[in-house]
């Protein structure tokens, strides 16, 4: 055992000690070629915590892979920064995933108004990049409940029609081809604004991400900077993530956001209690979305977009609690899952309340 | 190297490297223009409502959770609702006694917090004794049935008395509120119900819908997501408003901002477009 941790220690040390040398050598070599050889020591004088930081976190490893200490001194770097950049006094949180918990959503599409007030509670929450690019996490589908009406002309029209040969194949009424309602997202309007919400011949479905038990954003992910935390909620080490977007491209939901340019986030909106997985603020290139708000519900607290929802579509709880307000709903309503044929097996289910 | 670089190569590569710099700043500045204008004329929205506009609103205090420097909510500057809270718990108080019920519904209230109905009620809090103030017996006399009446007062709630649409007409005023003493709500059995409590009412005839609540599937709960945690219960008049529900379930409201389009895409037309016979 002890041997064991030893040869564990030595190895993580010449870790340690090679990337030094790399930092070192990269500060040095950069510092030259920006400013050459007359400059050097200025530079170097002038070179700010906050650059030595960029660097030492350009090196660091995977988080999940990281050592205790390895941990502290990134969740160190990343405060120290945040709290000079925003100009107050950031926390950022490694709190672990409860344990004996699968977090599950269930929100009721019947109740549903279209007010966004969770799209934008969640961006006041998360430190979202306000504008330019705008990012947020959650989109808002109104989607036409269909017409129900069957036209009795049609119902000697099927298909195929009659042919000269006869009536060949297996007729079917005209009515078939006919919409009668039901979710479907071909005409489905995120963009819509109306003046006053809900429009009756419409329903409201809030998408976000789905959270699944087989993610296919894991399976894309070539870095495994994306995987699926003990409490089945897919997370992203914005650190470790390279931008190649692959995840966006595997997710069916459209629930992956991409950070285009550097993110605007004003320093007295920022929200300062972050977690390292959650709501930190993120850099450009980075890949983000919905985490069930880690910084909260690790903490026991429900999500913000359910505490801003004026009607209480939205329900977050323990799917292994059988007493949870989330298993109570599985058992007793009409659920579905959203894109089920895709098998990802989303923990997010709605339903007709 | 530097042998290499001819000296109008040179000016160029400096003259462009200026330029970069020049436009850099400018966009910046603009921006921070931009940003600043826009604080300016648009001043905090501070009050803002719950659910139901007019009867849930919140006023924003700075810094109510020192550990983060929270407010209390945050407001949308748009519409004028709660879009976010720092303390999910502010002015509850303790739900306090449930009737019991005898079926499986389980609920949990031990952990229950509400946020009091009375504070919010424009008439209750007219004079210090709450409706008592003109529905003394004197000032106003009381009513000797409950037999549906044109009333005099009160439209404002209700337009027309004599077509109050709650139970599609089959209840009036005082089939809920007590004949006696206006600070309470009555149920058929003649038991005094406050305000601050109307889903005891409310639950005597929409038995389905108090079940579902009490199991925390139907209304809003906010607070910890673990089953015994502390939880704040929404009781039905923080959504509903019980003289037009018949209406609308759920009050109309105003819509936050859509998503910014794509760039270069001028409006979401394409969304609109008709998909035709599938």
């Amino acid at each position: 055992m002890s041997e064991e941790k030893k040869e564990l220690i030595t190895t993580e040390d010449a870790i340690e000690g090679r990337r030094e040398f790399l930092k070192n050598v990269c500060l040095t070599g950069a510092t030259a070629l920006v400013a050459g050889p007359a400059s050097v020591s200025a530079a170097v004088e002038a070179a700010s915590a906050d650059a030595d930081t960029t660097v030492a976190e350009f090196f660091q490893g995977h988080f999940v892979l990281m050592s205790d200490v390895e941990k502290e001194k990134a969740i160190e770097r990343l405060e120290k920064r945040y709290t000079a950049k925003y100009e107050k006094k950031t926390t950022v949180s490694n709190v672990p995933a409860p344990e004996d918990t699968l977090f599950g959503y269930a929100l009721d599409i019947s109740k549903c108004i279209g007010c966004r007030r969770c799209v934008h509670a969640c961006v006041d929450e998360n430190n979202q990049s306000r504008n330019d690019p705008e990012v947020q996490w959650i989109q808002v589908m109104k989607i036409p409940k269909g017409n129900f009406a069957f036209s009795a002309d049609k119902l000697e029209k099927g298909y195929p029609e009659t042919s000269q040969f006869g009536d060949y194949g297996v007729q079917v009424g005209g009515n078939a081809h006919t919409r009668v309602g039901g979710i479907g997202t071909e005409e489905a309007q995120s963009h819509f604004d109306d003046l006053v919400t809900p429009d009756n011949d419409h329903f409201y479905v809030p998408v976000q991400c789905q959270q699944c038990e087989k993610p296919p954003c894991v399976k894309a992910c070539p870095v495994r900077a994306t995987f699926r935390d003990s409490a089945g909620v897919v997370l992203i080490d914005y650190n470790w993530c390279i931008g190649c977007r692959m995840c966006q491209l595997a997710c069916p939901y459209q629930a992956r956001r991409f950070n285009w340019g550097e993110p605007n986030l004003p320093k007295e909106e920022m929200n300062p209690h972050t977690h390292y997985f959650g709501n930190r603020p993120r850099m450009r290139g980075v890949m983000e979305k919905c985490t069930f708000c880690a910084q909260r519900t690790r903490e026991g607290r429900n999500p913000a977009c359910l505490e801003a929802c004026p009607v209480g579509a939205r329900k977050f709880g323990n799917l292994l609690d059988p007493e949870s307000e989330v298993r109570k709903i599985l058992a007793t309503k009409r659920v579905f899952r959203f894109k089920e044929e895709f098998g990802t097996y989303p923990k997010f289910f709605y339903y007709v309340g | 190297m530097h042998s290499l670089i001819t000296p109008t190569k040179f000016a160029v590569l400096a003259l462009c490297g200026l330029l970069a710099i020049s436009l850099g700043l400018y966009k910046s500045a603009e921006s921070a223009e931009q940003m600043s204008a826009k604080t300016q004329n648009e001043p905090l929205v501070t009050d803002c409502y719950e659910s139901r506009e007019g009867y849930t609103t919140v006023t924003r205090v700075e810094g109510a959770v020192p550990q983060y420097g929270y407010p209390n909510i945050k407001c949308s500057q748009k519409t004028g609702a709660v879009l976010w809270y720092g303390d999910p718990y502010e002015g509850t108080v303790p739900m306090g006694e449930m009737p019991e019920i005898t079926d499986a519904t389980r609920g949990n209230y031990a952990n229950a917090v509400v946020k009091p109905r009375e504070p919010r009620l424009m008439y209750f809090n007219m004079g210090p004794d709450g409706c008592k103030t003109c529905h003394d017996g004197k000032t106003v006399p009381a009513p000797k049935n409950k037999k549906p009446r044109e009333l005099a007062m009160h439209q404002d709630i209700v337009e027309n008395s004599m077509q109050l649409m709650h139970g599609r007409g089959s209840l009036w005023c005082l089939d809920c509120h007590s004949a006696t003493d206006r600070n309470k709500l009555e149920n058929r059995q003649g038991v005094q119900i406050g305000f601050n409590q109307p889903q005891r009412l409310c639950g005597t005839c929409h038995g389905e819908l108090y079940i579902d609540w009490r199991a925390g599937i139907h209304g809003k709960r906010t607070g910890d997501w673990a089953a015994n945690g502390k939880k704040r219960w929404w009781v039905c008049t923080e959504c509903h408003n019980p003289h037009t529900v018949q209406v609308n379930r759920f009050n109309p409201i105003k819509q936050e901002a859509p998503p910014a389009l794509p760039r270069g895409m001028k409006n979401a037309d394409h969304e609109r477009m008709p998909h035709g016979e599938h």
